[in-house]
């Protein structure tokens, strides 16, 4: 794990004073981490769009990406399924448009078709210090809130009870034509996030949601760390 | 503005000074200071002076007063220096502001703990209060062990201490151990525990726990040979680290069981991330008492309850198991409670449902499992065949055995007899007994009792017999169905994850 990678991320944020890290920065210290993230270019000129196009590959995911601005769903900066140049093209003058007076670019990530969102994150209890959650993700997480904790360390029995603990366990097994979700890989994502807490008292939570599974790898799509 | 790459937490054990508990749990003598003479005296002190000599304490007992005097025929020494032999345990029962100099007069003898039941220190939150129990930190530091202050104390069976005001608390010695803030939680619990048939190895109510408190008690029961399971009852923890790393090491070796209050008040933060807000205290202590395999309950029957079971039945999970019952609603609702709890209830195969329907009732019964035995007044040669029966179904690994003895209140009634007089208990718990021995297969008592208008009193005092008997052979015995299965239920979570089942 490459933590000076992140630490890097997390004392440039701290010294602009930047209390949230941008999706894209965010995602930097989750991939130090072996933590997999959709591939994503983060761009601030059209100039560049038709590059980072031909590197990810249509159909993809355009979303205006900047620390200042938490919800991106809310505030229409989100275009998914583009599947070409002229559609690219108009979503990214629309992103950057609407973010005027925010320093910020636009990120152009692969689309992920995987149905089944999950969610996971890291928060700090007063008691017990960093914690890991794991659940349903998406619009479930607020709905059912079908959400369990473990205390960092992890081992990995702890997080392969994670997932055997919510309601909605099943989601991760062999389910409607779709493949069983590599709970390996899963552990192993929660293990490590319960690790950058445990590296950096600076990282108060981390939010990763969703985090769909692609067949059955666990990708993370959207990502939010807010700092102490 | 710097940041550092730190280290993970180290998971070393914690060290914790030299303690000797033996002569704090089993003292050959003890001080009572604070003890009033005056009109036969009605303080704390004098109450615990009465208490532990009820209880027949076997060592020696120093009452302190400044005013000297007698107590009962006991002398009063006026000061702690004035005790002319070693002292291992003392109880201060003096007002706050003598509490330090107390403390230190006994760490000057030599006492080895003490437990401080007065009242008036960080409790309070005035400046006053805090500075006192600053000082009964600094002369613990010593090497003097302080429960309290603010508590009712420590009570042990076996040695005859006792809580505030327990003088009438068993000296029945049993395996399980309990921790408190509360005092008042603890005294409940330990009369509750008299007649449900839970015995306590050591119980503390730790009050301010000021010097003694969760994790270094939790530590000490955990290699404590005289605990087999430890139960507590926590408030607010002082630090979640060694909170957690001490309960999961204890788990390793015996249950512990938990009852954690407070969970509900804890709000909502305002925060930016979706896992912030979806962490209320409630679901991470829920979270963490499950990542140590502590068992988690949710009110002081069901903490009573669990106790129980884990000091009467094997140390082991029962996935499958057999209700035997008749009279109510038995079949569908065992079902439904027993599915609620992830237990099977299987049908018993056709040959053994022949069996056991030859000793039942017809028409009415039903021996398929849930076995119902048509009516309550089945006898227990009967019963004793069902039971049997069913144990020979290889898979049931526990019986539940339903008695509805209310029912007997017409008969009784008809003879104009109380019903003690004309229900068969001692057979009844003599034959369930024998199915225990025979069968090897553990064997839980429900005893439901829907009538307890004053007019039928004799009904309750009957219940009270039949869990007498019952207890004497070892068998649990729960008031309804649904508590005797979620007891079982936390025997199953609990050695399931203990055993890797």
């Amino acid at each position: 794990m490459n933590n000076i990678k992140a630490m890097k991320v997390i004392h440039s944020n701290l010294q602009k004073n930047h209390k949230t890290l941008s999706e894209y920065e965010s995602k930097q210290i989750l991939a130090a981490y072996d933590i997999p993230i959709t591939r994503e270019i983060l761009i601030r000129k059209q100039e560049q769009l038709e590059k980072a196009v031909a590197k990810i590959g249509f159909p993809i995911v355009m979303k205006g990406c900047s620390a200042d601005i938490a919800h991106k769903t809310e505030k229409g900066l989100i275009h998914v399924d583009i599947r070409t140049i002229s559609e690219a093209k108009k979503a990214f003058r629309h992103l950057m448009a609407e973010m005027t007076g925010f320093d910020g670019g636009v990120l152009l990530q692969e689309m992920i078709k995987g149905r089944r969102e999950l969610v996971m994150g890291l928060t700090r209890d007063p008691q017990f210090g960093p914690c890991v959650m794991f659940g349903l993700g998406g619009i479930f997480t607020e709905i059912l809130r079908d959400v369990t904790f473990r205390r960092a360390p992890l081992d990995n029995r702890d997080a392969q009870d994670m997932m055997q603990d919510i309601k909605g366990h099943k989601i991760l097994d062999a389910v409607r034509g779709m493949q069983a979700a590599d709970k390996k890989l899963l552990a192993r994502m929660l293990i490590n996030l319960g690790q950058i807490g445990l590296d950096f008292d600076e990282v108060q939570e981390i939010d990763l949601n969703p985090v769909l599974l692609d067949g059955a790898r666990p990708v993370v799509v959207d990502a939010l760390i807010v700092l102490a | 503005m710097s940041i550092s790459v730190r280290k993970s937490a180290g998971r070393g054990q914690t060290k914790y000074p030299a303690t000797d508990y033996e002569r704090i749990f089993h003292p050959q003598a003890i001080a009572i200071i604070g003890v009033s003479a005056e009109k036969n005296g009605v303080g704390f002190g004098a109450g615990m002076f009465r208490a532990i000599t009820k209880m027949g304490f076997a060592g020696k007992i120093f009452p302190v007063n400044p005013k000297g005097g007698k107590i009962s025929g006991w002398k009063i020494y006026k000061r702690v220096e004035d005790i002319p032999e070693k002292v291992d345990f003392a109880v201060i029962a003096v007002t706050a502001k003598h509490v330090p100099e107390t403390l230190e007069a006994c760490h000057k003898i030599g006492v080895a703990g003490v437990e401080i039941l007065s009242s008036g220190f960080s409790e309070l939150g005035t400046e006053e209060g805090q500075e006192l129990e600053r000082q009964i930190q600094k002369t613990a530091a010593k090497g003097i062990r302080v429960v309290g202050p603010n508590c009712f104390g420590i009570y042990c069976p076996k040695s005859g201490l006792t809580l505030l005001p327990g003088p009438d608390l068993t000296r029945e010695s049993g395996s399980v151990a309990f921790l408190a803030q509360s005092g008042g939680m603890s005294i409940d619990l330990a009369h509750k525990g008299r007649w449900m048939g839970v015995r306590f190895s050591k119980m503390v109510s730790f009050g301010n726990g000021a010097d003694l408190r969760e994790a270094e008690l939790i530590n000490y029961l955990a290699g404590d040979p005289e605990t087999q399971v430890i139960s507590m009852y926590i408030e607010g923890i002082k630090d979640g680290e060694a909170f957690f790393q001490e309960l999961k090491a204890a788990a390793a070796r015996k249950p512990v069981i938990v009852y954690k209050s407070g969970l509900s008040e804890a709000g909502q933060r305002t925060v930016a991330s979706h896992t912030a807000s979806m962490g209320g205290s409630g679901i991470i202590w829920q979270s963490v008492l499950k990542q140590a395999n502590a068992v988690q309950v949710h009110n002081a029957e069901e903490l009573a309850q669990a106790n129980l079971v884990f000091s009467l039945l094997p140390p082991r999970s029962f996935k499958a198991i057999s209700v035997v019952g008749g009279g109510g609603a038995i079949g569908v609702t065992a079902c439904d409670i027993a599915e609620q709890y992830g237990i099977d209830i299987p049908p018993l195969p056709i040959h053994l449902q022949e069996r056991i329907g030859s000793f039942l009732p017809k028409p009415g019964s039903s021996a398929v499992n849930p076995i119902d035995v048509a009516n309550p007044f089945v006898g227990h040669e009967a019963l004793k065949e069902a039971l049997i029966g069913a144990a020979q179904d290889e898979r049931i690994e526990l019986q539940i055995i339903v008695s509805l003895l209310f029912h007997y209140k017409t008969i009784a009634n008809m003879f104009s007899k109380p019903i003690a007089e004309v229900v068969p208990y001692r057979e009844l718990t003599q034959a369930v007994r024998d199915v225990v021995e025979q069968t090897g297969k553990p064997v839980v008592a429900v005893l439901p009792n829907v009538k307890r208008e004053l007019e039928s009193m004799d009904i309750t005092e009957l219940i009270a017999l039949t869990r007498q008997e019952y207890l004497r052979y070892g068998i649990p015995v729960f008031d309804e169905l649904h508590e005797a299965i979620r007891a079982i239920a936390h025997l199953n979570a609990y050695y399931g994850r203990k055993n890797h089942e």
